[in-house]
């Protein structure tokens, strides 16, 4: 029989054990994501156990766009990825949130696509134009519109709902959507002879991609997150080098569900940022969309012009550099 | 003899024409559709592009429309160019039944790429656990309730009013707040069912314990039997039957509520399949997904339809083997089931 020493002893071991092994094995980081090119690349991550090298614990939840924003603002999630503008959404909505990483910008992946005959924006002028309120491509047009000389009273929008784009193009109840890929990419295909007639490509910058991360989970977690971060740097030059790019889309694919060479069509609309490319729009302080602080001003000011929320937000405060910074010296 | 005509009124059918009709009734939709796909004169309002010719916007796969095709063809004859090549060809939206038949067959037989990511019958088994974990935990608190508010008006005053509130709001409302308040992964999906099964379900069941033949507690009444009695002994037994059938058309709600269900919280199940592929316009493999529900909700409800007629067999006319065997095992624990033991003589001081 064991004596009441020994036990005690066995006892207490057994406690220091867990208790340790418990501060060791956190809880994994949950990162909510969705079909976006940029963000769809950390399949990539999780599917090579990347994270796992880095010495992180990342869970990654796939979800739609709306539900995964729905699901941060619930607290159910330490990160999401959402446009920097959504971010901005997201935290007036009540979901504070940081954003400590840029993954790319939008490059001609958001579209305005219209009905054949129509060739520039101005041609736009006094048609109708599907696009989703208060949403990113609401604002792409918005800008389009500015610098063709026109503004939002020169035409009329008709609420649709993005993944519904391609349809209400080919029903021609309107001239023109905007959406992005791949509604935009089917929009074009749905109706023949249809043309982008403005493009991301057109303003760079206006739609940043980021992870977005709360603000709670950042003070606990940061060592964690900056490795986090370290591992995207190597995301890209996986999809940079011609040797390991097919194999890259195809796991990208695979986790949107589709064949890679229709996902490929996705990649030149997609302007992927190295860390150090990312961590300077992101440290960057001007008012232009060369920087992420820049074109989250202007998102903030369309939000709170179109009712999106009704207050300007502290736009500084969602920024957060050093992440991207300690990342790219270690 | 004569022949029996094919349309009587209220007359049943023989066994071989109910076999033919319902094979029909299968058959002409699948016809038609093969009609419209195979058929060249049938509809076929766009040209599937198959040479570009010297058109600058023509893709070879491209579907244009018929007189935006013949009038590229026009131009370019009379400019003397390379006149482009096409077959005529439905929209995306109605691919033929071979191509539906053939995404049928590899959605099943695609392996998944990714590590840890499912097969479609994986997926498959995941919705269907979701409807499962949503019907049951309806059910056990609705069908309960509803047989209270069925048979006692304070029940129903108690409950239904609100329940007929509750029951307007759509059950997708509550995507956002159930996913706060359970997560994000099955519990949230289980309880959008829930709610968009239970409220219905109440006032269904309710409805049809109210519709007990009055004569059947009149008749338990003059026979002594008291509250409860009439409850558990001749209200429950008496609405069996049609409650069974009830709880067959609520699980079709369920199958509705499951799509967006499964948009709650993480991507799962048969839906994340749907979705995706209507975003890349997949069309054929959204409709063997739509297929595949459908089989597997009319299996579920012809099996379910089948034990029904053998359990509740004095509703049908075939006598059952099945039935006896279920008649044999509780007529024995019938007295477990229900213990206050009328039956038990009771000596007389």
């Amino acid at each position: 029989m064991m004596s009441s020493r020994t036990f005690r002893r066995t006892a207490l071991a057994v406690f220091a054990l867990a208790t340790s092994s418990f501060t060791v094995l956190a809880a994994p980081l949950k990162v909510a994501y969705s079909d976006w090119p940029g963000w769809t690349a950390f399949a990539i991550a999780g599917e090579k156990g990347w994270f796992k090298e880095a010495g992180v614990d990342v869970e990654l939840l796939w979800f739609e766009y709306g539900p995964s924003m729905e699901a941060f603002g619930a607290g159910q999630v330490d990160a999401v990825m959402v446009t920097n503008g959504d971010a901005l959404v997201t935290g007036a909505g009540g979901a504070r949130n940081v954003m400590i990483l840029v993954t790319d910008y939008s490059n001609g992946n958001d579209m305005v696509v219209a009905l054949p005959g129509i060739n520039s924006l101005k041609d736009l002028k006094g048609k109708k134009i599907g696009v989703e309120i208060g949403f990113v491509d609401h604002l792409l047009l918005l800008n389009g519109l500015k610098k063709a000389g026109m503004s939002e009273s020169d035409v009329e929008l008709v609420p649709t709902p993005t993944n519904q784009a391609p349809q209400v193009l080919a029903s021609r109840q309107v001239d023109a959507v905007a959406a992005w890929q791949p509604n935009s990419g089917a929009a074009l295909k749905a109706v023949p002879g249809s043309k982008a007639v403005y493009t991301s490509a057109d303003e760079p910058g206006l739609i940043y991609d980021t992870v977005a991360v709360s603000p709670q989970s950042l003070a606990q977690r940061r060592a964690d997150w900056v490795k986090f971060v370290k591992v995207w740097d190597r995301i890209v030059a996986y999809l940079a080098d011609p040797k390991t790019r097919d194999d890259g889309i195809k796991i990208m694919a695979a986790r949107a569900g589709v064949d890679p060479k229709e996902y490929a069509d996705f990649m030149a609309g997609t302007k992927l940022l190295t860390l150090a490319e990312g961590a300077k729009v992101l440290a960057a302080q001007t008012d232009g969309f060369d920087s992420v602080l820049g074109s989250s001003k202007i998102a903030d000011e369309f939000n709170v012009a179109n009712g999106v929320y009704a207050e300007p937000q502290n736009v500084k405060s969602y920024i957060d550099a050093s992440l991207m910074a300690e990342a790219l010296k270690k | 003899m004569p022949r029996r005509p094919w349309f009587a009124v209220l007359q049943p059918l023989s066994s071989r024409r109910r076999t033919l009709l319902g094979v029909s009734s299968f058959l002409i939709p699948l016809v038609v559709w093969s009609a419209v796909s195979y058929l060249p004169f049938l509809w076929k309002p766009l040209v599937r592009v198959s040479d570009p010719g010297d058109v600058s916007w023509f893709q070879a796969g491209m579907l244009v429309d018929r007189h935006a095709f013949a009038q590229e063809v026009e131009r370019v004859e009379a400019e003397e160019g390379r006149v482009p090549a096409g077959r005529r060809a439905n929209p995306i939206y109605l691919p033929a039944p071979h191509e539906v038949a053939r995404a049928l067959y590899t959605a099943f037989t695609t392996k998944p790429v990714l590590r840890g990511d499912k097969w479609l019958h994986e997926s498959l088994a995941t919705s269907i656990k979701t409807i499962f974990y949503g019907f049951t935990i309806s059910s056990l608190l609705g069908v309960p309730l509803g047989i209270l508010c069925g048979a006692y008006a304070a029940a129903a005053r108690l409950t239904e009013p609100v329940v007929d509130f509750i029951r307007y709001m759509p059950a997708p409302a509550f995507g956002a707040l159930m996913v706060a308040i359970l997560g994000i992964h099955l519990e949230p999906k289980v309880a959008i069912i829930v709610i968009g099964t239970f409220f219905q379900q109440v006032l269904v069941v309710a409805n049809t314990v109210r519709r007990v033949e009055p004569s059947l507690l009149e008749a338990a009444q003059t026979l002594g039997a008291k509250r409860r009695h009439l409850l558990l002994r001749v209200i429950v037994p008496a609405s069996l039957p049609d409650l069974y059938n009830d709880l067959r058309i609520l699980l079709g709600w369920a199958w509705t509520y499951l799509i967006v269900a499964e948009v709650v919280g993480v991507s799962s199940g048969i839906t994340f399949f749907i979705n995706q592929q209507a975003k890349y316009r997949n069309f054929d493999n959204v409709y063997a997904a739509i297929v595949i529900i459908g089989v597997i909700g009319l299996a579920t409800d012809q099996v379910l339809g089948f034990f029904g007629q053998r359990i509740f067999a004095w509703r049908s006319l075939r006598p059952s083997r099945f039935r006896t065997l279920v008649n044999r095992f509780f007529s024995d624990r019938y007295l477990v089931l229900f213990p206050d033991k009328p039956e038990t003589a009771t000596t007389r001081p």
